[in-house]
């Protein structure tokens, strides 16, 4: 019988008879992180990208992580032939920035064109790289896989780089490498009730899960809580609102620091308030029991919520937190 | 020797379902929530979860070398290390584990009391 064959990174790395991945690429040299060596501390994960992970070798895995071929190698001992990478390996494509649009109080909405064979659930997100002098910034995909663009939500600071440049972008081609991250929506389970809270742009990710809620024909409830300093900045408002007649159980919440009495109150089916958003989030949901959140945004809000959530009775198997880097106007 | 606890306990079921008691509770802690309070709360989960597996004599690989490595940085006192063990006991109670096997766990994770502890 002949051995095994295992596809690390472009290399072919036999393996012994009942090796585990992990040892056959340790034996070879390669790099790659252990600690309990049981399948139980998850340092070693690794995505498979080609043929059939076992089963043992996902025990304990997030679903969302399952789904990306993601495994624990320790106690992966594959009987056919597998193809796998480090985690954050992805491919890079190519996309021509088609249409850009102000979405709000300095937020702008950024479409690319949906490059060939490239595969995402909406809420992942990607590395946009400018291809003439490589500058990068992470962007949440607001758009289904079965829309013809890619939708950016791009925040847009005094002196962005970036932000400046994709605004008179129109034609222009960006490399696109993803996609990452599991914030992204559940399709088999159309009764949980959802928990989104996002601030500034860590909206789009939020707009994606939504959008992909009321493809599938979700039928829990879902709230929506969005942080922004003002209320100009709780942007796509009619939009989400609108998919209200697809999510009966949809509730919108704006969360601001400062705003005008008249633009504050119940408007449309928002909700908006002079609170913060971790505030407004936890007055109404003092616990959690079936509950999935996705929570995304600032890093101290998102660090914060995901913890006290935690403490709220939710598992962390069913708490997504896509963490933005801190705005800077480099 | 009788079978470890881990299996009379139920084997992975009950490490995953005492794991989340147990995070829960040294993350509450304001001793030793700092130390637990990681950026990455599913590996931070993960590793409870080899740790309480280590405790109930269940599959686990670590060597005195692992623990001495993964903890000398802290810097941890004869405090921190009680604070652990108080709520590995306090886990086991809440879950109805009788007390003699709630003792076997706990003279496991002393044994390690050494790897951990800066002195």
């Amino acid at each position: 019988m002949s051995r095994t064959n295992l596809l690390f990174e472009g290399t072919s790395y036999p393996l012994e008879s009942g090796e585990s991945v992990l040892d056959c690429l340790l034996r070879h040299g390669q790099a790659v992180n252990s600690l309990c060596r049981s399948g139980a501390c998850q340092s070693c994960m690794l995505k498979a990208t080609a043929g059939a992970v076992p089963a043992a070798a996902q025990v304990g895995l997030k679903d969302a992580w399952k789904k990306q071929g993601c495994f624990l190698a320790c106690v992966c001992r594959p009987q056919e032939a597998l193809s796998v990478e480090r985690c954050e390996v992805a491919g890079t494509h190519s996309a021509t920035v088609t249409r850009v649009r102000s979405l709000g109080a300095n937020v702008l909405g950024v479409w690319l064109s949906r490059p060939a064979g490239f595969e995402f659930h909406a809420g992942q997100f990607v590395q946009l790289a400018r291809p003439s002098d490589g500058l990068k910034r992470a962007y949440s995909i607001a758009s289904l896989p079965s829309e013809s663009e890619l939708e950016l939500h791009v925040a847009v600071l005094p002196n962005g780089q970036m932000s400046g440049w994709l605004s008179t972008a129109i034609g222009e081609e960006v490399s696109v490498c993803g996609p990452f991250g599991e914030c992204f929506y559940q399709e088999d389970e159309a009764d949980r009730p959802l928990v989104l809270a996002g601030t500034g742009t860590g909206l789009s990710p939020l707009v994606g899960v939504l959008r992909a809620a009321a493809r599938h024909g979700h039928r829990g409830r879902i709230s929506l809580f969005h942080g922004s300093p003002k209320p100009s900045g709780i942007y796509l408002r009619s939009e989400l609102a609108a998919l209200g007649e697809q999510l009966p159980g949809l509730e919108l919440f704006g969360s601001v620091l400062s705003g005008e009495e008249s633009e504050l109150g119940t408007q449309e089916r928002w909700q908006i308030e002079q609170a913060p958003l971790d505030q407004m989030l936890l007055s109404r949901y003092p616990k959690f029991d079936a509950h999935r959140l996705f929570l995304c945004g600032h890093p101290t809000l998102v660090q914060a919520l995901r913890k006290r959530a935690y403490l709220a009775g939710a598992p962390l198997a069913r708490i997504h937190c896509d963490a933005f880097a801190p705005p800077h106007s480099t | 020797m009788s079978a470890s606890i881990y299996s009379r306990l139920g084997g992975d079921a009950a490490v995953d379902a005492a794991v989340d008691v147990f995070y829960r509770k040294v993350l509450a802690d304001p001793r030793i929530s700092d130390f637990f309070d990681d950026v990455d709360m599913d590996r931070q989960r993960a590793k409870q979860k080899a740790f309480l597996s280590f405790a109930f004599g269940g599959p686990n690989a670590y060597t005195g070398k692992d623990m001495r490595a993964a903890h000398a940085r802290m810097k941890l006192s004869e405090l921190h290390f009680n604070a652990v063990m108080e709520h590995l006991g306090a886990t086991l109670t809440e879950l109805g584990v009788p007390a003699d096997l709630i003792a076997e766990a706990a003279a496991i994770a002393l044994s390690v009391k050494g790897d951990i502890i800066s002195s």
